[in-house]
């Protein structure tokens, strides 16, 4: 036990500094007093993506920390947050996961691939952007985005 | 004697006339000496004792028959349990088209039955055994054309008629020993006699009344008999086996000495303990219903074990207690099974399902039928406010209180069978949730499960019967207490205390302890009420709710396939108790033609049987079949054999004679 508690106190604060407050790009949800719960969905993805935003809500970047979280179910979810072209195998799920979030919400584009079909835009499977199949209220670019970049676009939807 | 469907107009006018009045008289007679029965019995536990001597009926010995509290009691509890079962019967003889002889049978079966607790000799109470094990035996056997009751009735009788010759043994070692055949004259028998007497009688009663490891003809009987059968044997003649364990080793030959006391508890503990786990594993619900009967005819023996010892030991409260937990909970587990494997019949008369991997979604088209096994669920699972609470509540308090300081046994017993009966109780709530949730509520999971229909109402009218007995039992069971003090009087080991205290409130005689069903029945409801009037005031402010489909996890709809099935849920626990459980569980994976790693079919197959019934019994039916195919040597057709055989065996009597 004394090791990690050595350990914390010899490593000290690994979190990168909170920064400026981004502009606001979308409203956030109204009744939305705590923090926004966000829904991750995978519409067709390199996995890429996936490793920046577990990035973003690691120690180092904390997403936490500015009011949004990681939920398990669309049921539980303020936000949408989509990356990846989208499939045709995935086009109708992302629909109904859009259907199963609980107006008013946002969804998050993540992903030059999610904005604009990226490297697989003429892939045989691929159906089209995200914007094609739900509307978009907070787009992310990058090939794949950065954690900072991900983190800023949370902010700027819960404005902290 | 089942009619078949497939004939001729004039037999089809046949089977509707018979389905109009055969099915009626007999479950109006059967209910009719079910009525017949609770009179005299009530008359027996309340009055003075009557003794009936009828000579002429049998030859050279008579019949004698006597009433007193202790046999008016069961006679009492065997004829309530018949009133329902008889109107239930109604329509399930219609429904099943049950044939002409079970359905002449099932009166005599349960007039049978009332005749053991009234017999006052030996010989009458063989008599009326042995009448009641072959009524039983043809009931079982009503629909032998299937494959499985025919062998499942073989079982039954082996076992029933081995369990005979036991009781038979044991009680000519009695009467002999005590010199007399009517149960009052006899007089004090040697210690030798009175330990073979016990042993003997104790595996012949166990075997009947389901206790370990003579448990086995229960799930194999009770799953293939027609429902009102499984009903009457699972809570009327299982009863009988308790009855004749107090009759004879209790009260005749008792009080007992402390190792009597211990071995009861010792089955008992494990009886229940193995019979709550085979049934929080079992996927068909009559086969799960027959296990928690071994389940709680474990509770009963461990509570007639703890009154036993505790009557050795000198804590005679504490006996009684435990002696009045036993007959609580016998009364209870009567009125909570005969409404178990009615509701399950009912299922099973609509479906033809057994299996509660493929029921399910019964409370939208069975909703009568559906409250009503909850009822019964309840009960079984031994919560308040459920029918099996009071009885395992003293349980628990009898072993509780018991002073320590009396003995080293009873110091080292009583903590170890509450730990049995705590794991028990635990154990059999699991078994009921799932009985209860897999098989009615949800999704149906088959076709014939989705086209339920919801039972008539003569089967409802005697359903509902069963469940006005559970729920006053739950509530109030103070309507036993005049009939449970005089039975208690009458058994030596709880003869020590008197047990005036139980009433609406329920003070333990002699020991700390109290406890009010019928306050905590009123407070549970209350207390449902008030969180249900709070949560509509607290939602009054919302919006309307949008009606929206049940997420799917993105896909378009939940199928049946999805939800948990009875073998999901009692993967765990078959997990945890693999030892004991020993499932055979087998995955087969078929793949694809082009490539192994694209799976076409994943087979799971998982079969629970019983450790014991294969341990134990399979030898024993080799070492049997060994020694029949010697004996069949002497069987070669030869009539000169025979004939010296003859003349053999009447030189042996000859001799021996001489």
């Amino acid at each position: 036990m004394r090791g990690w508690i050595a350990k914390i106190a010899r490593v000290g604060r690994v979190t990168e500094a909170a920064g400026d407050l981004p502009q606001a790009v979308a409203d956030a949800p109204t009744g939305v007093l705590g923090t926004l719960q966000v829904r991750h969905v995978d519409a067709g993805s390199c996995n890429g993506c996936e490793v920046e935003i577990s990035g973003a809500f690691g120690p180092v970047y904390d997403a936490e920390r500015f009011g949004a979280r990681l939920v398990a179910s669309p049921r539980h979810a303020d936000a949408l947050l989509v990356t990846g072209v989208v499939t045709r195998n995935m086009a109708q799920p992302l629909r109904n996961t859009l259907e199963a979030t609980p107006a008013p919400r946002v969804v998050i584009a993540c992903g030059d691939c999610a904005l604009n079909r990226g490297v697989f835009a003429n892939a045989y499977g691929v159906l089209g952007a995200v914007g094609d199949v739900v509307p978009v209220d907070v787009e992310i670019p990058g090939c794949p985005p950065t954690p900072t970049q991900i983190v800023a676009a949370l902010r700027s939807v819960t404005q902290r | 004697m089942t009619l078949t469907t497939d004939a001729t107009p004039e037999a089809e006018q046949v089977i509707a006339r018979h389905n109009g009045v055969g099915p009626a008289v007999a479950g109006l007679t059967t209910s009719a000496v079910g009525v017949a029965g609770v009179w005299i019995g009530l008359a027996g536990v309340l009055g003075a004792p009557r003794a009936v001597q009828i000579d002429w009926l049998v030859p050279l010995i008579g019949v004698a028959l006597q009433l007193d509290p202790l046999g008016g009691f069961f006679i009492a509890l065997t004829g309530a349990v018949a009133v329902p079962v008889g109107v239930y019967a109604i329509g399930y003889a219609r429904r099943e088209h049950l044939g002409v002889v079970p359905l002449s049978v099932l009166p005599l079966f349960v007039a049978a039955m009332l005749l053991v607790p009234a017999a006052a000799s030996v010989s009458t109470f063989l008599l009326a055994w042995e009448l009641m094990a072959a009524a039983s035996l043809i009931l079982v056997a009503a629909q032998h054309t299937r494959p499985a009751v025919g062998s499942a009735a073989v079982f039954y009788a082996v076992m029933t008629q081995l369990g005979f010759v036991a009781i038979l043994l044991g009680l000519m070692v009695l009467s002999a020993a005590g010199g007399a055949d009517r149960f009052a004259d006899l007089s004090a028998v040697t210690p030798g006699a009175r330990t073979a007497v016990f042993v003997l009688t104790l595996a012949g009663f166990g075997s009947k009344a389901g206790l370990l490891p003579l448990h086995a003809w229960l799930p194999r009987a009770h799953p293939e008999a027609p429902s009102p059968v499984s009903a009457l044997m699972s809570a009327a003649m299982v009863n009988l086996g308790i009855y004749g364990i107090i009759r004879i080793d209790l009260q005749l030959l008792g009080p007992g000495p402390r190792w009597w006391g211990v071995t009861l508890l010792a089955i008992g503990a494990v009886s229940a303990v193995y019979g709550v786990l085979q049934a929080s594993v079992a996927t068909d619900l009559k086969r799960l219903l027959a296990y928690s009967t071994v389940e709680n005819m474990g509770l009963i023996a461990v509570a007639l074990g703890a009154a036993t010892l505790l009557a050795a030991s000198g804590a005679a409260s504490a006996a009684t207690v435990a002696m009045a937990a036993a007959l609580l909970h016998l009364t209870g587990h009567a009125a909570f099974k005969c409404l178990g494997f009615l509701a399950a019949g009912s299922v099973l008369a609509t479906t033809g399902l057994r299996d509660l991997d493929r029921l399910g979604g019964l409370a939208r088209r069975m909703p009568a039928t559906t409250i009503l096994f909850g009822v019964a669920a309840l009960g079984a699972s031994g919560l308040p406010p459920g029918a099996g609470f009071v009885g395992e509540w003293l349980l628990v308090q009898s072993l509780i209180h018991a002073t320590p300081h009396h003995t080293t046994a009873l110091a080292l017993a009583t903590p170890l069978a509450v730990g049995a009966v705590a794991l028990t109780t635990g154990l059999g709530v699991a078994a009921m949730v799932k009985a209860f949730g897999i098989g009615f509520l949800a999704r149906p999971r088959s076709d014939a499960a989705a086209e339920a229909r919801e039972a008539p109402t003569s089967m409802l009218t005697g359903m509902a019967a069963a469940a006005t007995a559970c729920v006053v039992l739950a509530v109030a069971p103070i309507v036993l207490a005049t009939p449970l003090r005089r039975v208690l009087a009458v058994v030596p080991a709880s003869a020590g205390a008197d047990p005036s205290g139980l009433g609406t409130v329920l003070h333990l005689p002699g020991l700390a302890g109290s406890m009010a069903p019928g306050l905590l029945a009123v407070f549970l409801v209350v207390a449902v009420l008030a969180a249900v009037v709070a949560s509509r005031w607290g939602s009054r402010r919302r919006p309307t709710p949008a009606m929206l489909p049940l997420w799917a996890c993105g896909a378009d709809d939940l199928t049946a396939r999805m939800q948990y099935t009875a073998t999901s849920f009692g993967e765990p626990l078959q997990r945890v108790f693999d030892d004991v459980l020993r499932p055979e569980t087998d995955v087969e994976v078929t793949a694809f033609e082009e490539s192994q790693y694209l799976v076409a079919k994943v087979a799971y197959r998982a079969r629970i049987s019983d450790v014991l019934q294969d341990l134990l019994y399979t030898p024993v039916v080799q070492a049997v079949t060994f020694c029949a195919n010697g004996i069949r040597r002497a069987h070669t057709g030869s009539v000169h054999l025979y004939l010296t055989y003859g003349a053999l065996g009447v030189l042996i009597v000859l001799l021996v004679a001489r």
